[in-house]
């Protein structure tokens, strides 16, 4: 730019941007945990990863030692203002040479919008074969046939049912050989929470669960239990998710699984066995009131491990997908979609090819391998998943609980136009259904369930006829898969 | 002077004062400059902060639009015939209404009476009462929240069983996540934490009503009822007013206390307008992560301002209406 064409409020703006951009910068910075190089020449990255620091910390030493002349400096965002964060910064022209993609917008719309590089000059058809067969999706990962990411993790059980041992075994629920009787089936978890409420006097409850952080705990049980009762949509704990693909609707109302569960749910609280301010406690207290013994079993995942670590307390196990009978009727299903993204490297980068190479190395097997280890998550890499050789014991359980995570339909693989296809999230959700139903506020249970799944299937309506209406070829049709079994992986076929 | 005279005299109206000829707007500007200079930057940033915003943001009601990016999508009127429609809305106006209906008037009785306690010259340690019951106005209402929560949730399992034990209660309660008692212990709440702001009102307008008048009324033969209902009573209306209008602002207003002790939950049962419009603005709520829309929140906050708007014409039309009729008594 000249000087002749500056205009005056071309350089006003431009300062405007300048000192904004300086502001945001700095104020970024000053917010997130520099590496030990922070020069200005370093590759700039951009995460949400706390827990997860000391795998990201450790992979850049072992990457700035690996490439030479090449440093990162990371600067980990608050997760709940990151998407603001990097919109901001690629509005104002300056993103981080790689960053985590944000959850919104959606992927589609951040290639659309040019944000991310396209990965093709280096991610060859060699580099991805080193992930599993089916990973580089259109719609995912990959936009008019371009490949903008990577997966890092892999697909392991959502939810488990943690026991506490010392709670079970005050309760005498053990095995004759002393070790404690884990419940599997409706029945065994119903009785070993009677047996718990009963004995302890008051001391401890069956259950607990802390659902006043509004992040829709109740859905988990949902979610864990029908499952395995042959619902394999389960309970949407993700917008978007939560379909049963045999028919390509929700099933809440029509699949008896819903209701019948949520009648047991009902009744376990009538009868006592739920920690009576299960409601309004936080999720993050009632992980401490599990810990120390307040109730015999909760529902959560595997971020539940880490601070149980911490604080030293390993004495429990988790179990997955208890069913009414003993073999599970449906499980987890692998989540190409949700799994298959991680980092991308930004369209703005002056160091494009070292920003990939940082991809490659945070989402190489040598990485995955360390993120099982470090008891951060399932690797996107099979062979990293091996519970031999990981110290803890619950963690090392649920690496092997991977075999419960079947390959499921994938209608994006079938018709990658459905892409664009963004159904809304109704409210009340599925979470605040089941919320109701236990506080009582809900009576007509299967009333609730069958007005929801209509108003889900009915968004995914709307949803597809927008997308329709642009002269893509999409349907709900495409969502159903007849010839799927929910005991078997499946494989989708590509549309003819 | 003769009969006639007086009775003329009465007849013929009193010639008015000369009246000195009004400045004109210039000069009262001029003459006044100073105190629009002192004005100035509070309206600035009124302009800026509040009035601007509510005009802009009347543009979003027309967009669907998750406050990111610029909006695209229009939607025309869909917004408000979404949150028109919403039974959730019309549960949390209904919640924030109840709140408002009890909180007033259970918290001005209080303040009241406290304030008439306090304002007894003979009580001893006035000053240390006064501080006490005005602390929790200074607290903030999300730390006010988040201690009560603990308590009541947290730390409150072995007190609920205490109760139940005892039996001052069915079973254990718990607070905040029964829908039979989480409103009203958000009422409760509310009525302690700002009950401080009204005694100190009432205590001002206690402390202008002149002595004399009670020892007057003392030397006519009136008794401590009496008293407050002849001179304490008609001596506070005009403040009184002013106290009820504020009261009922600040109560429609609620949202930190809901927010932090309960997000609205359980099952949307303490859902109030301001939490509705912040879960739709901000996404979440009592349930799965719900995209943010803008737009929807922007429509239900112009609805509920509407809303407002027509409450409080009918309280300053029923205000005079009172005053018109007390007046008209009057005479």
């Amino acid at each position: 730019m000249t000087s002749s064409n500056v205009s005056r409020r071309g350089l006003l703006r431009t300062a405007a941007l300048g000192a904004g951009t300086l502001a945001l910068g700095g104020g970024l910075s000053a917010c997130g945990s520099g590496s030990p190089s922070s020069s200005a020449d370093a590759l700039t990255y951009w995460d949400w990863y706390v827990t997860q620091a000391p795998w990201v910390d450790k992979e850049i030493e072992l990457f700035e030692k690996g490439h030479s002349g090449v440093s990162v400096k990371k600067t980990t965002q608050q997760n709940a203002k990151y998407p603001d964060l990097v919109a901001l910064a690629n509005r104002s022209g300056n993103p981080p040479d790689v960053f985590m993609i944000p959850q919104v917008p959606s992927v589609a719309e951040q290639v659309a919008k040019g944000w991310l590089h396209p990965l093709d000059e280096w991610a060859t058809p060699a580099w991805q074969s080193r992930f599993p067969e089916g990973t580089f999706l259109e719609g995912a990962n990959v936009f008019d046939g371009k490949v903008y990411s990577a997966p890092l993790k892999g697909s392991g059980p959502q939810l488990q049912l943690y026991i506490h041992h010392g709670v079970f075994k005050s309760a005498g629920l053990t095995n004759p050989d002393g070790s404690v009787k884990i419940p599997r089936t409706w029945d065994e978890v119903t009785s070993a929470a009677q047996t718990i409420t009963k004995k302890s006097g008051g001391r401890s409850y069956g259950f607990g669960f802390g659902n006043a952080d509004g992040i829709g705990v109740l859905a988990w049980w949902l979610d864990l239990f029908v499952r395995g009762a042959g619902a394999p949509g389960g309970a949407p704990t993700v917008p978007g998710t939560g379909m049963d693909y045999r028919v390509g609707k929700w099933t809440f109302g029509t699949d008896r699984a819903y209701a019948d569960f949520l009648e047991l749910f009902v009744e376990w609280k009538k009868r006592g066995f739920f920690h009576p301010n299960s409601v309004s406690l936080s999720d993050e207290a009632a992980r401490a009131f599990f810990e120390r013994g307040k109730f015999g079993m909760t529902v959560g995942g595997v971020w539940n491990q880490p601070e149980w670590t911490q604080h030293k307390f390993t004495d429990y196990s988790l179990v997955t997908l208890p069913s009414p009978t003993t073999t599970p009727k449906g499980f987890y299903y692998a989540d190409p979609v949700g799994n298959g993204t991680f980092a991308a490297v930004s369209a703005k980068s002056k160091k494009a090819h070292e920003g990939f190479q940082w991809l490659d190395a945070l989402t190489s097997p040598a990485a995955g391998r360390r993120w099982v280890q470090d008891l951060n998550g399932v690797s996107a890499h099979p062979a990293d998943n091996d519970p031999d050789g990981i110290d803890s014991k619950p963690f090392a359980a649920f690496i092997g609980m991977t075999e419960q995570v079947l390959r499921g339909p994938v209608p994006l693989v079938r018709n990658p136009e459905l892409a664009g296809v963004a159904p809304g999230v109704p409210k009340p959700d599925i979470s605040d259904v089941v919320t109701g139903v236990y506080t009582g506020q809900i009576k007509d249970v299967q009333g609730a369930l069958t007005s929801l799944a209509d108003k889900k299937f009915q968004l995914l309506s709307d949803a597809v006829a927008a997308v329709a209406k642009q002269g893509k070829k999409v349907s709900t049709s495409d969502y159903v898969f007849p010839d799927w079994d929910p005991t078997k992986p499946y494989t989708t076929k590509k549309k003819a | 002077m003769s009969l006639l005279d007086t009775r003329e005299r009465r007849r013929t109206p009193p010639t008015p004062p000369p009246v000195a000829a009004r400045p004109g707007l210039g000069r009262r500007i001029r003459a006044a400059k100073w105190s629009y200079l002192y004005l100035a930057p509070m309206a600035v940033l009124l302009l800026a902060f509040v009035v601007y915003p509510i005009f802009a943001s009347f543009g979003y009601t027309f967009y669907r639009w998750n406050g990111i990016g610029e909006p695209g999508n229009y939607v025309g009127l869909a917004n408000f015939r979404q949150i028109l429609s919403d039974s959730i809305f019309w549960g949390a106006v209904e919640h924030t209404f109840v709140y408002a209906f009890v909180l007033v008037p259970v918290q001005l009785l209080l303040a009241l009476a406290l304030a008439l306690v306090l304002n007894n010259p003979k009580l001893k340690f006035a000053l240390f009462f006064r501080t006490v019951y005005f602390i929790p106005v200074v607290t903030s209402a999300a730390v006010v929240g988040v201690v009560i929560q603990l308590m009541l949730a947290n730390f409150g399992d072995s007190a609920g069983s205490l109760l139940a034990k005892t039996g001052m209660t069915d079973g254990h309660i718990d607070w905040l996540g029964d829908p039979h008692t989480a409103l009203a212990v958000i009422i409760a709440i509310g009525i302690w934490h700002t009950l401080g702001y009204n005694l100190v009102y009432f205590l001002a307008g206690l402390q202008t009503i002149p002595a004399e008048l009670y020892e007057a009324a003392k030397l006519d033969g009136c008794g401590p009822v009496q008293s407050f209902f002849r001179i304490t009573i008609p001596m506070l209306r005009q403040v009184g007013v002013v106290i009820v209008v504020l009261a009922f602002i600040g109560s429609f207003q609620v949202f930190d206390l809901v927010q932090v002790l309960t997000g609205g939950g359980p099952y949307f049962a303490t859902e109030v307008v301001n939490t509705y419009i912040y879960h739709l603005a901000f996404g979440g709520s009592a349930g799965a992560a719900a995209e943010p829309d803008i737009g929807l929140a922007s429509a239900a906050s112009f609805l509920y301002g509407l809303l407002l708007i027509v409450f409080s014409a009918l309280q300053v039309l029923a205000l005079r209406g009172i005053s018109r009729r007390r007046t008209a008594a009057g005479q």
